[in-house]
């Protein structure tokens, strides 16, 4: 087939972190694209129901939890009536102004914008699905899945999103609860048990593994729940989850497979996520899922049909908006044929809960298993003026090297501004910069960065002499 | 819902120009929150309260009591349990439904005094009750607030009676005879004013006065547009469920509030299987 047989050269399909950058990819390089939104408003879940509604969230949790700690300049009580919209009071305005940046770009990059619900009637062509019935097809010549996920439903848990709710309907709570049972272990339920737990809730987390956010290390995790159970907070791991029930009086029931019983007045089931692929008809385009529910694709993000890339949540972990645009941008790359450049393989997860963690490169484990010996260096936030100034003494920095103490493997920290602090771990990694550039650099001071100095001393010291 | 347009007399549209300074003035006679309702509401939603003060309350207010074992004895709430004490009957139903109990028993056609009315007025409030179990359902599916919903839902249409008391009342002290459907069409005319005055009076959550208001030019909605647009769809599966004949599915399911709402043809559609719930909570309800 030439050219001029198909509509549009890309289509993608999924408006969210991946579809967005994989569209602009391609129209940058020239290319006539689509992308294709079931919902009315672009972005995704992660604009509209994840990352950014929750971190609204978490900014008013984190001044309700600041103003607590500052008792002696201000006498703070949240009150019992206070409404969530009050809670996410610049939800509307920041969703407006992301919402029409986007759009903006969209448009500037004249890729077409097609509401509606896309499902494959063979690998090149899609039927769409528009609200109030009408449809119609189109031809691609590439076409990127970049769906997104769902939450999951386990069977044993009814959620009504009344009483018993999931992470799509957690904020359209009219009030905060009094207490809240968190189901899960992961990101999702890590950043708003912490988040509720900030804003006073009283919060159980339970979850069948022995820690949360298990594919960090250790010391991260013990830290994460240290601070969690210190605002008030019951973290229940090793539990298995029998029964969930709504008591019919004013309560949800877990009931669990020891005996332990769990009483609150909402549970959020955060109990990972689905493909978003339901509506696809992906067998038409000659596509199946994984044992996993997921797309398999290849490293350069195709799947097995050879014009049919996928990127983001659709492919599974790490399920994080900022690896999901790059997997979006190198998806479209691959399809293209462009080069993607070396960098793209770093990618830094970040957890907004309170505190925050985040990570680049590989975890202590991970290191170890890779490579045998490793050298780890350690800096808590209390040795640090800034930690000190900040009340942000419970959080640490870990550098983790080779066994010579001079490459960078991986850099982690758990404690607020871990998000932004982690970049400078992150960018000296990109340079392929050794551990000592930590050491001959002068950082700000007071700054959280001079752990980074800290951490690369004691890698130093234990250098093999 | 609408009643078909006729021209009033002279009569007629005088007391429709005193009506409208009325509303404008904020000057209509809106009768109080009934306290058990009111104390309902805000036992329901306050996280301190548990399920022995709300006893308490439905103890305090005999035809509710009647009202509460009548409900939780019924099919749709315990299908296999016979209960004999209010208490039981109270953590069966559950604080959120004693609450919609509370709030439907003591609104209901009597709050209003609507002589030779009353029949038209009990079938706009099991309309009413119709839309709030039916914004339930459809906030579910929009993974909207459910409590909102219900309750937007609910008091929807409660400046009907309202106005029409008004009307009467304002009838009966000029001397003027008017016919039964020009009351029908006046009291069509101002109900939605009066609603949105109705329920700013009563304190209801803000997200409530503001999908009341809103709900008729739902897609202008300056504030709480989704809350509005799910109260224009829930009217219109009451409007299909109690009256199939003037809206029949396929009208509904073509519906322009639910494209608003991003409800495809086919989750619409869906949504009328939860038809013979609603309808058996509505007989309960209405009871």
């Amino acid at each position: 087939m030439n050219k001029d047989q198909f509509d549009y050269d890309v289509v993608v399909i999924g408006s969210g972190p991946a579809g967005q950058k994989s569209a602009i990819q391609a129209a940058k390089v020239g290319e006539r694209v689509a992308i294709i939104e079931r919902d009315s408003l672009f972005g995704g879940a992660c604009v509209h129901r994840g990352t950014i509604p929750s971190k609204t969230l978490r900014e008013n949790a984190l001044r309700v939890k600041n103003m607590r700690q500052n008792v002696a300049l201000v006498d703070f009580k949240l009150g019992e009536d206070t409404e969530m919209a009050t809670l996410v009071d610049r939800l509307d305005d920041v969703l407006k102004a992301h919402d029409a940046f986007m759009r903006q770009q969209i448009d500037r990059n004249q890729i077409e914008r097609i509401h509606g619900r896309a499902s494959f009637v063979d690998s090149q062509t899609l039927h769409i699905n528009r609200l109030g019935g009408e449809s119609n097809t189109i031809k691609a010549n590439k076409v990127i899945i970049a769906t997104g996920s769902y939450p999951r439903h386990p069977d044993n848990v009814p959620i009504d999103h009344e009483h018993i709710l999931d992470s799509d309907s957690i904020l359209s709570m009219l009030y905060l609860p009094s207490s809240l049972t968190v189901l899960g272990g992961g990101v999702i339920a890590s950043e708003y048990a912490s988040i509720f737990q900030a804003l006073g809730v009283k919060v159980t987390m339970i979850d069948r593994y022995p820690t949360p956010l298990g594919f960090l290390d250790h010391d991260m995790t013990e830290t994460f729940v240290r601070e969690f159970e210190a605002m008030g907070g019951t973290w229940l791991g090793c539990q298995q989850v029998k029964k969930v029930y709504w008591d019919d009086i004013s309560e949800v029931v877990t009931e669990c497979e020891d005996g332990t019983i769990i009483r609150s007045q909402k549970l959020l089931c955060a109990a990972g996520r689905l493909a978003n692929v339901d509506d696809l008809q992906l067998k038409n385009a000659g596509l199946m899922l994984n044992d996993r529910g997921l797309i398999s694709v290849d490293d350069k993000l195709c799947t097995v049909v050879s014009n049919i890339y996928a990127a983001g949540d659709v492919i599974g972990p790490p399920s994080l908006a900022s690896a999901s645009m790059e997997q979006g941008r190198r998806a479209a790359c691959n399809a293209l044929g462009i080069p993607i450049g070396d960098s793209s393989q770093l990618i830094p997860a970040g957890i907004y809960a309170i505190p925050e963690l985040s990570s680049v490169g590989l975890t202590e484990k991970q290191a170890r298993e890779q490579f045998g010996d490793v050298i780890v260096g350690k800096a808590n936030f209390s040795e640090v003026a800034r930690g000190q100034i900040s009340g942000n003494t419970g959080g640490m920095l870990k550098i983790v090297s080779d066994s010579k103490g001079e490459a960078i493997l991986g850099v982690m920290l758990i404690g607020e501004s871990s998000t932004e602090v982690v970049h400078i771990g992150h960018m000296a990694m990109l340079c392929h910069a050794k551990v000592d550039i930590f050491i001959e650099s002068t950082f700000n001071f007071p700054t959280l960065a001079e752990a980074y100095r800290i951490a690369a001393i004691e890698i130093i010291s234990k250098r093999p002499k | 819902m609408n009643t078909e347009t006729i021209e009033l007399s002279i009569e007629s549209q005088r007391i429709a120009q005193m009506l409208a300074s009325l509303i404008e003035g904020k000057l209509i006679d809106v009768p109080m929150l009934p306290e058990v309702a009111n104390k309902a509401l805000i036992l329901s939603q306050d996280p301190e309260s548990d399920a022995s003060a709300m006893a308490k309350l439905v103890q305090s207010d005999q035809s509710l009591a009647g009202h509460v074992m009548r409900i939780a004895n019924s099919v749709a709430y315990t299908p296999l349990t016979n209960l004999v004490s209010l208490q039981q009957a109270i953590a069966r139903l559950g604080m959120g439904i004693i609450s919609e109990i509370a709030l439907s028993a003591s609104i209901g056609a009597k709050l209003f005094k609507t002589p030779g009315y009353e029949q038209h007025i009990a079938a706009q409030w099991q309309h009413a009750l119709a839309t709030g179990l039916w914004a339930k359902e459809v906030a579910r599916q929009t993974r909207s607030n459910v409590e909102v919903a219900f309750l937007a839902g609910l008091l929807h249409s409660i400046g009907r009676p309202a106005s029409l008391q008004t009307i009467l009342n304002l009838a009966k002290q000029q001397n003027v005879s008017l016919s039964h459907d020009e009351v029908l069409q006046l009291e069509d005319r101002y109900q939605h004013q009066t609603s949105s005055m109705v329920v700013n009076s009563w304190e209801m959550p803000t997200l409530v006065i503001a999908a009341i208001e809103h709900y008729p030019r739902y897609a202008d909605a300056p504030t709480a547009a989704t809350q509005a647009a799910q109260v224009s769809a829930a009217i219109q599966y009451a409007n299909h469920m109690l009256n199939p004949e003037h809206l029949d599915r396929e009208t509904l399911l073509a519906l322009p509030v639910l494209a608003a709402l991003n409800i495809y043809h086919d989750e619409a559609e869906k949504l009328l299987d939860k038809s013979e719930a609603v309808a058996e909570k509505l007989k309960e309800l209405a009871s």
